[in-house]
């Protein structure tokens, strides 16, 4: 697996699993343990399979970089998108209740990103990239 | 290890899937079109085992609930069983088993439905 701290991929679903993969590399070289590692893998497959879907509509021409940044004690997974951003902080969480006495269907990304990490970080620059990054502390 | 694969039996008049690899938004389309199949042959009795199932994300939880009220609405169910407890873990975080039937071994899941 590339040693590099970044990846950039072609927005599809079947990147996903590649995906996957480099993030399941970067959080164990980090150091955490496979429970954590396991949710911090969902929250950026959920995170990105979002942006697929809602932000590039599926165009597969369109790109999603994905960047790691290491600081002490604290895991960050940039994802850099350009189309339609938002902000999973501006999501509220469904009532599950609800949810299933309704059969609803999807919803669950935002909840699971927001369970699994311990910030959720979006800005929207002035050139039209989207950043959103999801944070993991090693002792949290 | 092969990305996505369901195998496909009958049993007591019950449909089996067992699940092999990971379910992610990419992969939940081949679920989903065979739930589309079997109960477009008036089957609503199904179990699906996830004993060798490596990953889900919430692409592949949605299947399930988009089906389950066709199969309970004709009499029949959507139980599930043979989840490792990463898989479970998801599953029991949403609130899941409010709604689904879980077992741990597929013959509890079969015996449910005599």
């Amino acid at each position: 697996m590339s040693s590099s701290n970044k990846i950039l991929f072609a927005s599809s679903t079947k990147n996903l699993s590649l995906l996957r993969k480099f993030i399941e590399v970067k959080a164990s070289d980090f150091g955490f343990d496979e429970s954590t590692i396991n949710q911090i893998i969902l929250s950026v497959d959920e995170a990105c399979t979002n942006i697929i879907k809602h932000a590039h509509k599926y165009n597969e021409k369109e790109i999603i970089e994905v960047e790691i940044q290491q600081e002490t004690g604290q895991f960050k997974i940039i994802m850099k998108y350009k189309g339609k951003g938002f902000d999973p902080n501006d999501i509220h969480n469904p009532d599950m209740k609800d949810y299933f006495n309704k059969f609803k269907v999807g919803g669950l990304g935002v909840p699971i990103m927001k369970k699994f990490m311990n910030k959720i970080e979006y800005v929207h620059n002035n050139s039209e990239d989207n950043y959103l990054t999801l944070i993991k502390s090693l002792h949290s | 290890m092969e990305e996505f694969s369901i195998n496909k039996r009958d049993k007591d008049n019950i449909t089996i899937l067992n699940l092999n690899g990971f379910l992610d938004a990419h992969t939940s389309v081949e679920l989903e079109k065979c739930f589309e199949e079997i109960l477009s042959e008036n089957k609503y009795r199904i179990i699906v085992n996830f004993d060798k199932l490596s990953y889900i994300s919430s692409a592949g939880l949605g299947v399930f609930m988009a089906f389950i009220e066709t199969a309970r609405e004709n009499s029949g169910d959507i139980k599930l069983c043979g989840m490792s407890d990463k898989i479970y873990n998801i599953f029991d975080m949403l609130g899941f088993p409010i709604l689904f039937e879980i077992y741990k071994e597929e013959n509890s899941a079969i015996e449910k439905f005599s």
